[in-house]
C-alpha cells in the first residue's frame, strides 16, 4: 500500500521532518517500507496556461496549433493531444526545461511549424504513467502564468508499505491510521477527521439487514442534484499516485475516502435501486450477478449480497454490480458505508478470485464504528466536488452493531509487567511515558500510583489486533525503540542438552559414508516424481502412497514411500551427463546416499503404532521428561480462552493419527558400462561390475550400522528370505519393481527382523536407463536399527600365540556361494578337532569354462600352544577335501 | 485374372523374411536381418522401389502389396525383438552365477576410493545445531507430515485467520498437511519437555508455491524455542546477537522491527547489519545498511496454553531461521533449486 507524506501532513505537523530520513524509523516502528518514491518535484519552470486558440497544423492531421495565454504573453505551440480544446487550462513547459520524465523541451520545428514550448500530460511531467491527453487544470484558480507548484499540490514523498506487514492492522489500511502512528512517533498532536456535513431528513431507502452475522453495520445516505464531472486536479493526482485510476468525481470520492479512512464505500445510482429498498442477505444458491468488471458470477449461500426489491445489485464488500453503477448522467445516488464479516468477504473473494482493494480491507476485520465516519467524509467530499449537490436524507444506521455495540476490550496489566517483558527499568521507561505513548495511539488509559493499568483498546485496534497485555508490550516496544533495549542473558540452569537420537545418528552415518566410504550426500524432494517413475518403470506394485490434494505440478502428486526412486533418477542423470567437466566414460562411478523420511499411509502392522509413537517422540529425553504431562491434552484445553476453544474444537474432533514417517537410509551405487552392440544402451553387465556396485552398496550399509554403534546385520541371500507376507516387517518395501529377484539380500537383525535390503537393479528397470550402467540399491530402516541394543565391544586380552595363515585355492561352480564353502570348511576342520580361528574370502579368478577359482585364507591358532607343521598340513588337507566337493560338475 | 509375376516375388520375399526373422536367436542377428531386409539397401526396400518398373495398370496393386509386405516384416522384426529382449532379461534373471556372499571389501579391492561430499544444507544444519547444542539447546527432530492442529491452531492461527493465506499449504488426501514451517514442532516440544528448556528443531518445510531461482516448494528451516519464568525482549536480543555471531562467525549487530506472526507477541523481523558495507549502505542491503534475516518474537500466550503451560507462570521466545537461505549466503548459491535438485555435478563441489 502506498502512503502519501503530503496527505499525512494534513493531520500531523511534519514541519522539520525529512520524510526520506524518517523512513528508516517508520520501518522499525510501524511497518516495512519496500520502496520510497519522490513525486512531483523539479517542476518550478512549468506554468499554468490558458488555451485561447486552436488551429489545424498545416502539414499534419493529428497535430494542432495551440495558442496559449501565459499571463504576461501568448505563444503558439504544436500539440498532438486529442483532447486539446479551446478554453482549457493546461500545464505549459517553456523552452530550455528538462522535465523529471527526461523530456528536454527545445525550440524546434514540428513538421515545419516552430513550437517554442509544449503542453504536458501527466506522464510528461513524471506525475504518473498516464499519457492519455493533457493534464487538465480545470478548476485551478491561480492566474495564467503561475508556476505549477504554486497552482496545484505538488511535491510528495510516497512510502510503499509491504502489505504483508500490516495484515493484522486494519487501521493502517487508511492514510489516517498511518498519520496516527506518525503523530505518535513525533509526539505531535493528531488533528481529528472533520466529519461535519449538513444532513437532510428521513430515510434514504428502506434497509433490511437480513444477515446480521455477516453485516454488523450498514450505513446509508442519499444525495441529489449531483453532477458527474472530473474530480479536482489535486484529488485526481493524489488517487493516481496511490495507485487508483480516477474515473469521475462521484466514484473518485468513494475511492478517496476509502484510501483515507480504510473503509471501502459503494455508491449506487438511486434510479437503479428498485423498490427503493436495500436488503443485505446471503445469496441464494445459483443466484447470478454481473459485476462491474463485466463477469457473470454464480453465487452460493456463503456469499453476501446487497439486493434491491428485485435482486442482487452488488457483491457485498467485493465489487458492485453492473446494473447499479454510477452512469455519466447519474444525479441522485445512494451511498453505502458498511462493516462486513471479514471471513465471509475473504472466502467469497478467494472463491471467485476477486481480490479487490475493497475485499483486501474488509478481510482485515474493520472497526464497525468506521462506516459512520467514512459516510460523512464521503458526503462532505461530494458536496465539495459537485456544487449544487445536497444530502436529502438523514444518515441511516442499520445492522446489529447500533443496538449491541461490540464489547469494549479492556486490558488489565501493570507497568512493571510491561517493563519486565521488554527488559527495561523504570528509569528507562517511566510510567508517565507509557501512559502518554498509549494515549497518543488512542488507547484509553487509567493508571494508579502503584503502576496498575486499565487500558481501553480503541475500536479500530480491537477487532482482531490488540487483546492481551503482550500486545501492549509490542506497542510500547516499537515506539520506545527496540534498539534502545539492553540485552540480557536468559537465566537457565546449566545442564547437558538433550539431542534427538535421530540427529546424533545422522551425523555419525554421514561422517562414515562421506569420509570413509567416499559417498556423496543427497537431499531430495519428499515427493515422488511420477514422470521418472513411469519412464524407469519404478513402482512398489500396489503399496499405497500418500497423495497431495493440491499438487504443484502433475508429476508431484504423491509422497515418496521409498528413497530409491529419487536417488536412482539422480544417479541416472550423472551417469548420462558425466561428472563435472568430464564427459561420461566407461567406468564412471556414482556412490550416493540420502538420509530422510518416507511416508507410509497406514502402519503396516498393529504394533507399528508403537513404532510410530517412538519415531514421533524421538525428541523425548528420558530424563528431563515430565511424564505427567506427556500426551495430556485436557490441561491446555482449559487454559484456552473461549473463542480459541471454539476455533479448535472442530480440529480436535478430526484429530487423525499421523501416518508412519520412518527415517531411512537410501544408497545407490552405479557404474557406467561400455556401450552395447552398435551403441545400444542395452548391455548385460559383466559379473565383476555387478559384484563391485553391489559390494559398494553393501559396504555402505555395514559402515552405517557400525557408525550407529549397532551389531552387524546378517546378510541373508534372497533365496533364504521367507515369502514377503511372512516378513517380520514390511518396510522398506521388499516387493518393488527395481529389486532384482535373485541378486539381492535382506539385512536381518539377530532377532530375525528384516530392517533393510541390498539389491542390484532389476534388468527391466536398468535397461530403461539413458546410459548403459549397472546399479545397486540399498535401503535401511533407521528407526528399527536405532531400536537395537548397542554393540558393546569386549575387552579380551590379545592372543599370546602367533597364528598361522594358510591360503587355499580351489575351483568351484559359478553358481556356488563362496560363503557356503567357507561354512563347510569351518565345520569340517572343527569336526576333525583342529584349531581354526577364522576363514575368509581373499580373491578369485574367472576360468575359461565359466567356473571360478577362489582363494580363501585360513587363520589357525590355538590358545595354549604354537601349532606344529603337522597340524597345519592336516588343516590344509581337510580344507582342500572340502573345497573339492564344490568343484564344478565334470571337472577333473 | 492371371496373377502378375511380381506377386510371386512378393510372396516369396514374405516367406523368406518372416522365416529369417523367426530364426534369429540373438538380438545381434536380428539386427542384421533387419538391415538386410528393411535397411536402406535392404531386399524389401528394393522391392518397394521397383514400382517404377511395373506397368501403369499394376502400380496401384503393386504399391499396396509391397506396403503390406513391408509392414508385415516390420511387425515381425518388432515382435521378435520384444521376444528376444524378454528372453535376454529372463536369461539374466535365471543366471545364478552372482555371489552375494563375497565380502564387499574383496569385491572392491583394487578400486580407488572416491572422494565423498557433504550436502551443503546438511553442512549448514549441523554447524548451526552444533552451535546451539554447545549453548545448551536440545536438538530435536519432528515429522514432516503434520496435523492442522500442530501447524496452525496450536500456533494461534485458527481457520479464519488471514495468516493461513500467507502459508500456502500442501494438503494431503488423508486430511493432514505437509508442515509449512518448523514452528509446527513448538507445541510438540512444549508438551514433551519440562520447563524451563530450550530447543532447536530443523528440517524440510513445504509451501504450495511456484518455483524460481529464489522460491522453492520444499526448503529447510530451523526453529528455536526457549521457555523460562521471565523472558523479555532484552533476553531475545541478547540470545539472537550471541547465537547469530556464533553461526555467522563474526560479531553481528542486530535490530528488531515490528513483524506480524500470530504465534509470537510482540513479533519481530530481525535484521542484521550488512557485512559488506558495515551498515553504511550498499547495493546488497538496498542502501539501508541492514539485511532481513529471520522472524522472531516472544511466544504468544495462546501457544503456551496449547502446549499445556500457564502463561502466568511461563514465558518464552521463538525464532525461525531459513537454513536454505543461510546455505545460499554461505556458499554463494544463486539458485535455490540447486539445493534439492540432486545434480551430483553441483554437489561434488562441497
Ligand atoms: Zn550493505
Amino acid at each position: 500500500m502506498w502512503v502519501s507524506w503530503r496527505w499525512l501532513s494534513r493531520w500531523v505537523d511534519t514541519e522539520g521532518v525529512d520524510p526520506v530520513g524518517f523512513a528508516q524509523r517508520f520501518t522499525c516502528t510501524v511497518a516495512e517500507i519496500d520502496r520510497l518514491k519522490r513525486w512531483g518535484f523539479e517542476l518550478d519552470a512549468v506554468v499554468v496556461g490558458d488555451v485561447v486558440g486552436v488551429a489545424p497544423h498545416p502539414n499534419a492531421d493529428k497535430l494542432r496549433l495551440a495558442t496559449v495565454d501565459l499571463g504576461d504573453r501568448q505563444t503558439t505551440v504544436v500539440c498532438g493531444a486529442p483532447d486539446l480544446r479551446l478554453g482549457m487550462r493546461v500545464p505549459f513547459v517553456p523552452v530550455g526545461v528538462t522535465l523529471p520524465s527526461g523530456i528536454v523541451v527545445k525550440d524546434g520545428e514540428v513538421r515545419g511549424v516552430r513550437s517554442p514550448g509544449m503542453l504536458a500530460s501527466e506522464a510528461d511531467l513524471g506525475l504518473s504513467d498516464n499519457h492519455d491527453g493533457l493534464l487538465s487544470l480545470e478548476g485551478v484558480v491561480a492566474p495564467a502564468g503561475t508556476p505549477l507548484p504554486r497552482a496545484i499540490e505538488l511535491g510528495d514523498v510516497l512510502y510503499e508499505v509491504d502489505n504483508k506487514s500490516i495484515t493484522h492492522r486494519p487501521d493502517l489500511w487508511g492514510q489516517y491510521g498511518m498519520a496516527r502512528e506518525v503523530a505518535a512517533m513525533l509526539g505531535r498532536p493528531l488533528l481529528p477527521l472533520d466529519v461535519t456535513v449538513p444532513l437532510g431528513q428521513g430515510a434514504p431507502v428502506q434497509v433490511e439487514v437480513a444477515a446480521p452475522d455477516a453485516c454488523p453495520r450498514y450505513v446509508c445516505a442519499r444525495i441529489a442534484q449531483a453532477k458527474v464531472a472530473p474530480a479536482p486536479v489535486d484529488a485526481r493526482l493524489l488517487l493516481r499516485r496511490l495507485g487508483v485510476r480516477p474515473i469521475n468525481n462521484l466514484v473518485d470520492a468513494t475511492n478517496l475516502v476509502m484510501l483515507e479512512t480504510g473503509n471501502p464505500l459503494h455508491a449506487f445510482d438511486a434510479r437503479q435501486v428498485r423498490g427503493n429498498r436495500i436488503v443485505v442477505r446471503r445469496a441464494a444458491a445459483g443466484e447470478t450477478l454481473t459485476t462491474l468488471d463485466g463477469q457473470a458470477r454464480t453465487l452460493t449461500p456463503r456469499d453476501l449480497v446487497i439486493a434491491d426489491a428485485e435482486g442482487a445489485v452488488a457483491l457485498a464488500g467485493v465489487m458492485g454490480g453492473q446494473n447499479s453503477e454510477i452512469q455519466p448522467d447519474t444525479h441522485e445516488m445512494v451511498l453505502e458505508a458498511a462493516a462486513f464479516d471479514a471471513a465471509t468477504i475473504r472466502k467469497t473473494a478467494m472463491r471467485l478470485g476477486m481480490r479487490t482493494e475493497s475485499s483486501a480491507r474488509f478481510e482485515k476485520a474493520l472497526d464497525p464504528e468506521l462506516p459512520l465516519v467514512a459516510a460523512r467524509r464521503f458526503l462532505q467530499t461530494v458536496l465539495a466536488w459537485s456544487p449544487g449537490a445536497v444530502v436529502t436524507s438523514d444518515l441511516l444506521d442499520a445492522g446489529p452493531c447500533r443496538e449491541n455495540p461490540p464489547t469494549r476490550v479492556l486490558i488489565r496489566t501493570t507497568t512493571a509487567y510491561l517493563r519486565t517483558r521488554l527488559g527495561v527499568t523504570a528509569d528507562e521507561l517511566p510510567d508517565a511515558w507509557i501512559v502518554a505513548c498509549l494515549q497518543r495511539l488512542a488507547f484509553a488509559v487509567e493508571h494508579t500510583d502503584d503502576g496498575a493499568l486499565t487500558i481501553g483498546v480503541p475500536g479500530f485496534r480491537a477487532t482482531k489486533d490488540v487483546r492481551i497485555a503482550e500486545d501492549i508490550v509490542e506497542e510500547l516496544g516499537r515506539h520506545y525503540g527496540y534498539g534502545r533495549i539492553a540485552s540480557a542473558a536468559p537465566l537457565i540452569a546449566a545442564r547437558p542438552p538433550f539431542t534427538s537420537p535421530s540427529r546424533v545418528a545422522e551425523r555419525a552415518v554421514r561422517a562414515a559414508l562421506v569420509l570413509q566410504e567416499g559417498m556423496t550426500e543427497q537431499v531430495l524432494y519428499g515427493f515422488d516424481h511420477e514422470g521418472h517413475r513411469a519412464r524407469l518403470a519404478l513402482h512398489e506394485h500396489d503399496a499405497p502412497r500418500l497423495g497431495v490434494r493440491n499438487e504443484i505440478a502433475k508429476d508431484l502428486v504423491r509422497l515418496r514411500r521409498n528413497l530409491a526412486p529419487n536417488l536412482l533418477a539422480a544417479a541416472e542423470q550423472v551417469l548420462t551427463t558425466g561428472e563435472g567437466k568430464e564427459p561420461p566414460r566407461e567406468g564412471l562411478t556414482v556412490q550416493t546416499f540420502e538420509w530422510g523420511r518416507v511416508f507410509v499411509p497406514s502402519p503396516p502392522r498393529a504394533d507399528a503404532n508403537d513404532r510410530e509413537r517412538a519415531a514421533l517422540d524421538l525428541g523425548a529425553p528420558p530424563l528431563a521428561l515430565d511424564l505427567d504431562r506427556v500426551g495430556e491434552r485436557q490441561g491446555w484445553f482449559t487454559l484456552m480462552d473461549a473463542d480459541m476453544r471454539d476455533a479448535v474444537q472442530g480440529t480436535l474432533d478430526a484429530d487423525r493419527p499421523l501416518p508412519w514417517q520412518p527415517l531411512r537410509l537410501g544408497v545407490v551405487c552405479g557404474e557406467r558400462l561400455g556401450g552395447g552392440a552398435e551403441g545400444s544402451k542395452r548391455v548385460v553387465p559383466e559379473r565383476a561390475a555387478s559384484q563391485r556396485v553391489f559390494g559398494q552398496a553393501l559396504s555402505a550399509v555395514h559402515a552405517a550400522v557400525r557408525a550407529l554403534g549397532k551389531p552387524p546385520l546378517q546378510v541373508v541371500p534372497h533365496a533364504d528370505v521367507p515369502a514377503a507376507g511372512s516378513m517380520p516387517i514390511a518396510a522398506p518395501d521388499w516387493t518393488t519393481s527395481w529389486r532384482h529377484p535373485r541378486r539381492c539380500v535382506a539385512l536381518v537383525t539377530t532377532a530375525g527382523q528384516v530392517v533393510g535390503l541390498v539389491t542390484l537393479l532389476h534388468p527391466d528397470v536398468r535397461n530403461r536407463m539413458q546410459a548403459p550402467a549397472e546399479l545397486a540399491v540399498a535401503e535401511l530402516d533407521i528407526d528399527a536399527v536405532l531400536a537395537l541394543a548397542d554393540a558393546v565391544p569386549m575387552g579380551h586380552a590379545p592372543p599370546r600365540q602367533v597364528g598361522s595363515a594358510l591360503d587355499i585355492t580351489g575351483r568351484i561352480a559359478a553358481s556356488t556361494r563362496q560363503a557356503d564353502v567357507v561354512a563347510a570348511m569351518t565345520r569340517a576342520i572343527a569336526a576333525a578337532g583342529l584349531p581354526l580361528e577364522q576363514a575368509g574370502y581373499l580373491y578369485e579368478a574367472a576360468q575359461a569354462d565359466g567356473s571360478r577359482s577362489v582363494t580363501w585364507r585360513l587363520l589357525c591358532r590355538a590358545a595354549d600352544r604354537a601349532l606344529v607343521a603337522d597340524e597345519l598340513a592336516r588343516i590344509l588337507q581337510v580344507a582342500q577335501a572340502t573345497v573339492a566337493t564344490f568343484a564344478p560338475v565334470g571337472s577333473p | 485374372m492371371d496373377s502378375a509375376p511380381w506377386q510371386a516375388d512378393i510372396e516369396a520375399a514374405r516367406q523368406h523374411w518372416l522365416a529369417a526373422t523367426a530364426g534369429c536367436a540373438q538380438l545381434t542377428a536380428l539386427r542384421s536381418v533387419q538391415v538386410e531386409c528393411l535397411g536402406k539397401n535392404g531386399a524389401v526396400t528394393a522391392l518397394v522401389r521397383r514400382i517404377a518398373e511395373v506397368p501403369p495398370a499394376d502400380k496401384r496393386a503393386y504399391g499396396q502389396a509391397t506396403a503390406a509386405l513391408k509392414a508385415a516384416c516390420e511387425a515381425a522384426v518388432a515382435a521378435r525383438h520384444a521376444e528376444l529382449e524378454a528372453a535376454e532379461v529372463q536369461a539374466e534373471l535365471d543366471d545364478d552365477t552372482f555371489d552375494c556372499t563375497i565380502p564387499p571389501q574383496a569385491a572392491l579391492s583394487g578400486r580407488p576410493r572416491p572422494t565423498g561430499h557433504l550436502h551443503p544444507l546438511c553442512r549448514v544444519q549441523h554447524e548451526v545445531e552444533a552451535v546451539f547444542s554447545s549453548m545448551g539447546f536440545a536438538v530435536l527432530d519432528y515429522p514432516e507430515v503434520e496435523s492442522e492442529f500442530n501447524n496452525f491452531e496450536a500456533l494461534n492461527i485458527p481457520s479464519w485467520h488471514p495468516a493461513r493465506e500467507m502459508q500456502d499449504t500442501f494438503w494431503l488426501d488423508n486430511g493432514l498437511l505437509l508442515r509449512t514451517h518448523t514452528s509446527s514442532g513448538q507445541v510438540r516440544a512444549l508438551h514433551t519437555f519440562k520447563p524451563p528448556f530450550r530447543a532447536v528443531f530443523a528440517g524440510k518445510v513445504f509451501r504450495y508455491e511456484s518455483t524460481d531461482a529464489s522460491h522453492e516448494h520444499t526448503f529447510h528451516q530451523l526453529e528455536g524455542l526457549l521457555v523460562d519464568r521471565v523472558v523479555s525482549v532484552g533476553h531475545l536480543l541478547d540470545s539472537m546477537r550471541t547465537l547469530l555471531s556464533a553461526i555467522l562467525r563474526r560479531q553481528v549487530e542486530v535490530r528488531l522491527r515490528p513483524g506480524y506472526f500470530p504465534f509470537v507477541e510482540p513479533g519481530f523481523e530481525l535484521d542484521i547489519q550488512c557485512q559488506l558495507c558495515g551498515g553504511a549502505g550498499c547495493s546488497a542491503c538496498k542502501h539501508s545498511g541492514w539485511l532481513e534475516l529471520l522472524p522472531c518474537g516472544l511466544v504468544h500466550p495462546q501457544v503456551l496454553r496449547a502446549g499445556g503451560l500457564d502463561p502466568a507462570q511461563w514465558q518464552g521466545w521463538a525464532f525461525g531461521l531459513g537454513l536454505s537461505r543461510l546455505a545460499m549466503m554461505r556458499y554463494a548459491i544463486g539458485d535455490v533449486r540447486l539445493l534439492l535438485g540432486g545434480d551430483l555435478r553441483f554437489l561434488s563441489q562441497f
